[in-house]
């Protein structure tokens, strides 16, 4: 017993000696340091000299997810898919279920070993990892989706969703009969609060009334997790979902087979709910890509409108209005038609004040205008949606 | 509210009550299988693949048997005949089923299937609260439930039965009998491995008509604790798994109700409650444990 | 004895080391040559690829601090499996272990240690790391001491929860308030951050993580209590016999066991990522696992298999990027070698 404990307490101070040598020996090292990784030539070339992305070889393209998701991944996927016929001659690079963590920054060195000197990270969490590889290597040229922080070779970009998901919003409030609606998520990140409030409110700017029953499954794809919360959802009275998933096949399936009503979310699945699909709202990413490199590889990224937060809109045509479903009556669908024009001249808000968060106060007042990084860090849900979300 | 949840509970838990049953039948013999999972893993890519292919949720529910199956003849034969640690070839045999159905799978997932839909059974489903719980689902569900009393009669009134209790708790009956333990050790696994692919065939052609990597997120494992938690008994294996079905189910109807719970906290509850069931029912469980299985759950084996 | 019979002794046994050895290494090798063969049914040629695994590993100093980097965390989480097994347990909850001592790490850098010099303040991360683990694993001690639940199963099941308990953290007291609400922690000092080798994203952590698996082989093969665990492990009623406090000596093992894998936790934070995510650490714990079967659970030869470990999985990246296949299929190879090795379990005598 004491030659145990004696033992254990010597063991302790030996490796707590070990650690106070090994880390006051060295420098304080983090994404600081001026190493550039592996690249063995122009380590000395200063920042003005290079250019971004010029006379790329190749376009890397790394995604959170799968690229068959029927969502955000198969997006991106198809926006590089663009790319790659847009530009016979130039390479692209994939790399699926990249996670969100170092392990990306590995991925994309990896990518540029291959001599690609432009990488688009395409999930948010991506940008950590992309803005230390950026800092390596000011010769690659990055395209970070839905980021919110920039470098001098890093732009992000994404589309103003919340727009078609208000004009579904819009349909919604118009199709349900009940007066409420379903919205399946996984976790209260920025951009999913964001897409429920403009939903929301353009269900109320039909219906004042209405509610959305907010339900989150922790997992951005669990076929389980969502039939679950689709059907818990219906047995509450629900006759219309919609969700913010990366995959949309359950969800929609499972509402077409018990007769409600979906709005769908990253991409048009009219055809696997040809009875009960509303709308929904897409990603249009291929033109945008094909331009952006265009402008990568021709080394005009500095100053150019993708040099920065860029954020393609609806009249960009970057994000869309899906198809209309087979029984959304033609009045309706004109309805939104008008409302989508309004939002393209700017006659319409959607987040015109006041709006109220669920506690009843104050978040949005009259005339005041949010910017880009005011709606996309939302940290509250709007009056009307039941659900919580963690503080 | 209770019905949504109990409904909930056997949507959510069928599957898992499936594989527990499998894993009941092997555990009896002796033998535990934490490889479930991938069973129900492949048995969803399968019992998915297949569907696909023929468009007959039937032979593809079989199909998804028959690949839980052949995964766990690669755990039986690690353990029964190489000697390996059955909690760490279970193991293994779960990121194996992992990686084959990650890799294999990813062409299906985003293809459509003619699956399980539920059925409302006439008459029956109609009767206020207990109709909507337990007359509104799909075939498989309805076969599930069958199953449990077919099992109990099967392990506690028949020879078949018997035998496989003696395989995990006098082998030497057995021997001389004639029998070889060894053998009906072997068929208990793949029983137990034809079941959990099952399971998760549920999952996929059933419940969810889809397929998408690791779907099945834990619920092998939790059967796998379900069983040990069920003594041994199909009736309470039962119960524990739509339990478990009802903590999901509770968990989505809680945030509904707008109470400030994190949804953290909500998600932790199916695992936590095993826990606890768990630990309650140690108790009085000692001599209940089929002596084979105890050696190795003691870490003798 | 005879000089005769001597000699025909230390052939006898010679031989019998050997043939030891040679299976073993003939199991790490089996699933190499049978994965080679699926390789090329997708038109994927398994010699350019393990070539090019090798290439990348020794070819340069980044490659192979990408290898280290990678084998750091395996060593330890491999630790956390090794160490148990040695006492006759199977932890299988070292990625629940890295994820909670990952969690006390960033909690205590971010709310206390971030004006601290490094010399204290990684030191103190280390601590807090080790305690965090520690306490997850004392969890699946106390569960097994008080309660005989099945340890195997217990650090499953708690693996998962320990997931949802950082998620519940990192979206709420654990946020970084400059990042748009998106649910990490805050960056950790810069002074927190473990030094990093020139030209590599290496860090010291490895160092640390090889320190460490030396002094738990000194204390297993070197000491007496190190002799009562490898006793209690491979005849638990021998050990009875013998007196030997076996709860306390479970409990205790356990809880070195989780310290161990909350260091590989505070190394993911403070040498690699620098901030808590929710996802802190996925499968570092099964494959330390994994990595501690291929070195039949013996602290130095971890290293190696750990190594090895590390080599496949940035070679899992260069796969999909080459060939298009996905990363998984790493997965099949690995699984693959455990199961050469489990199989030859019973033709190689410990």
């Amino acid at each position: 017993m004491k030659t145990r404990n004696n033992g254990m307490k010597s063991m302790i101070v030996l490796v707590l000696a070990l650690m106070i040598v090994v880390t006051g020996c060295s420098q304080p090292g983090s994404n600081a340091s001026t190493s550039n990784g592996g690249n063995t030539n122009a380590s000395d070339q200063s920042v003005s000299d290079v250019v971004a992305g010029l006379d790329s070889s190749a376009v890397g393209f790394i995604f959170v997810g799968t690229k068959d998701d029927y969502g955000y991944n198969q997006a991106a996927y198809l926006g590089s898919v663009a790319v790659e016929e847009a530009y016979p001659d130039l390479k692209v690079i994939r790399a699926e279920n990249v996670p969100e963590s170092a392990e990306a920054e590995r991925v994309m060195e990896q990518m540029i070993q291959e001599g690609a000197k432009i990488i688009f990270p395409t999930s948010y969490g991506h940008l950590e990892p992309a803005l230390n590889v950026a800092k390596r290597h000011p010769d690659v040229l990055f395209y970070h989706q839905g980021g919110l922080k920039t470098a001098e070779n890093l732009g992000t970009y994404f589309g103003t969703i919340w727009e078609p998901v208000y004009l579904a919003g819009v349909a919604a409030g118009k199709m349900s009969e009940t007066g409420k609606l379903g919205f399946i998520v996984s976790v209260p990140i920025p951009q999913v609060l964001l897409n429920i409030n403009a939903f929301t409110l353009g269900a109320q700017s039909v219906n004042p009334d209405i509610t959305t029953n907010v339900v989150f499954t922790g997992s951005w794809c669990d076929p389980g997790q969502q039939a679950n919360a689709a059907n818990s959802l219906i047995d509450a009275g629900v006759d219309l979902l919609t969700l913010h998933q990366d995959c949309m096949k359950t969800v929609v399936e499972t509402a077409e087979r018990s007769g409600i009503m979906t709005v769908g979310y990253h991409a048009d699945a009219n055809e696997l709910a040809p009875n009960g699909w509303v709308t929904g709202s897409e990603w249009n990413w291929g033109d945008l890509f094909v331009d952006m490199v265009k402008v990568g590889t021709e080394g005009q990224f500095n100053g150019s409108k993708y040099d920065g937060k860029y954020r393609g809109t609806l009249a960009d045509d970057v994000v869309k209005l899906s198809t209309f479903g087979a029984n959304v009556p033609t009045d309706v669908q004109q309805y939104v038609e008008e409302q989508k024009a309004a939002l393209l001249d700017g006659t319409l808000n959607p987040f015109a004040g006041p709006i109220n968060d669920q506690s009843g106060s104050v978040r949005i007042e009259v005339d005041q205008v949010l910017s880009v990084e005011d709606l996309e860090s939302t940290n509250y849900l709007v009056e009307g949606v039941i659900g919580t979300i963690p503080q | 509210m209770i019905a949504d949840i109990l409904t909930g509970a056997i949507r959510s838990g069928t599957s898992v009550m499936i594989a527990s049953q499998g894993e009941l039948i092997s555990e009896r013999a002796g033998v535990i299988n934490l490889g479930t999972e991938g069973s129900m893993l492949c048995g969803a890519l399968g019992g998915f693949a297949v569907t696909v292919w023929t468009g007959n949720p039937w032979i593809g529910t079989l199909a998804g048997g028959i690949c839980g199956l052949l995964i766990s003849l690669i755990h039986a034969f690690l353990v029964l005949s190489c000697g390996a640690n059955q909690l760490a070839t279970g193991l293994t045999i779960m990121f194996f089923g992992m990686g084959v159905t990650a890799f294999f799978g990813k062409n299906f997932v985003s293809q459509q299937i003619v699956g399980f839909n539920p059925v409302p059974i006439p008459y029956l489903s109609d009767i206020p609260f207990i109709g909507k719980i337990l007359f509104n689902h799909d075939p498989l569900t309805y076969l599930s439930l069958l199953l449990v009393p077919v099992l109990w009669y099967v392990i506690f009134r028949t020879r078949l039965g018997v035998i496989l209790r003696a395989a995990g708790e006098r082998e030497e009956v057995l021997f001389a009998s004639g029998i070889n333990p060894k053998l009906v050790r072997y068929l208990a696994v793949l029983a137990g491995g034809f079941l959990a692919g099952i399971g998760g065939a549920q999952l996929s052609v059933a419940y969810t008509h889809s397929w998408v990597e690791n779907m099945v997120a834990g619920r092998g494992v939790v059967a796998v604790a379900l069983v040990i938690f069920a003594s041994w008994k199909p009736l309470k294996a039962m119960i524990g798994a739509y339990l478990f079905g009802a903590a999901q189910a509770l968990q989505l109807t809680v945030q509904q109700q707008g109470l400030a719970i994190s949804p953290y906290f909500l998600f932790m509850v199916p695992y936590v409650l095993t826990l606890v069931a768990l630990l309650i029912v140690e108790r009085r469980k000692q001599s209940q444990t089929p002596e084979a299985l105890g050696k190795v759950l003691a870490g003798s084996s | 004895m005879s000089i005769a019979a001597t000699i025909t002794k230390d052939n006898k046994s010679f031989l019998a080391r050997n043939q030891s050895w040679m299976i073993q290494s003939a199991a790490i090798i089996a699933p190499f040559i049978v994965f080679g063969i699926f390789l090329t049914f997708y038109e994927v040629n398994p010699i350019e690829l393990y070539w090019s695994m090798v290439q990348t590993t020794f070819g340069n100093l980044y490659g192979f601090g990408e290898v280290l980097l990678k084998a750091t965390p395996f060593i330890l989480t491999g630790l956390a499996a090794a160490l148990p097994a040695k006492a006759g347990l199977v932890n299988v909850g070292g990625e629940g272990q890295l994820a909670i001592g990952a969690l006390f790490a960033t909690w205590f850098a971010v709310f206390y240690l971030d004006t601290m010099p490094a010399m204290i303040g990684i030191p103190i991360m280390l601590l807090a790391g080790a305690c965090g683990g520690a306490v997850w694993a004392g969890l699946v001690a106390v569960l097994k001491v008080k309660g005989k639940l099945n340890e195997t199963i217990t650090s499953v099941l708690l693996n998962y929860v320990a997931v949802f308990i950082v998620g519940f953290f990192v979206h709420g007291m654990l946020k970084d308030p400059n990042s748009f609400n998106w649910p990490f922690s805050p960056e950790i000092a810069n002074t927190l951050r473990l030094p990093i080798i020139n030209n590599t994203r290496l860090h010291v952590g490895f160092m640390i993580a090889i320190v460490l698996a030396i002094i738990v082989w000194f204390v297993l093969s070197k000491t007496r209590l190190g002799f009562k665990i490898r006793v209690l492990g491979s005849n638990r009623l021998a050990a009875e016999r013998a007196g030997f406090q076996i709860n306390k000596m479970y409990f205790w093992v356990l809880i070195a066991a989780g310290a161990l894998a909350g260091i590989a936790g505070m190394i993911e934070i403070a040498g690699i990522e620098g901030r808590l995510r929710a996802s802190v650490g996925t499968n570092f714990g099964y494959l330390g696992f994994l990595a501690a079967m291929m070195a039949w659970n013996h602290p130095l030869r971890l290293m190696a298999s750990a190594f090895l470990l590390g080599m496949i999985s940035v070679a899992g990246n260069k796969l999909e990027i080459f060939s298009g296949l996905p990363s998984s299929s790493v997965n099949i190879l690995m699984a693959l070698v455990l199961f050469f090795i489990l199989g030859s379990g019973k033709l190689v005598k410990k």
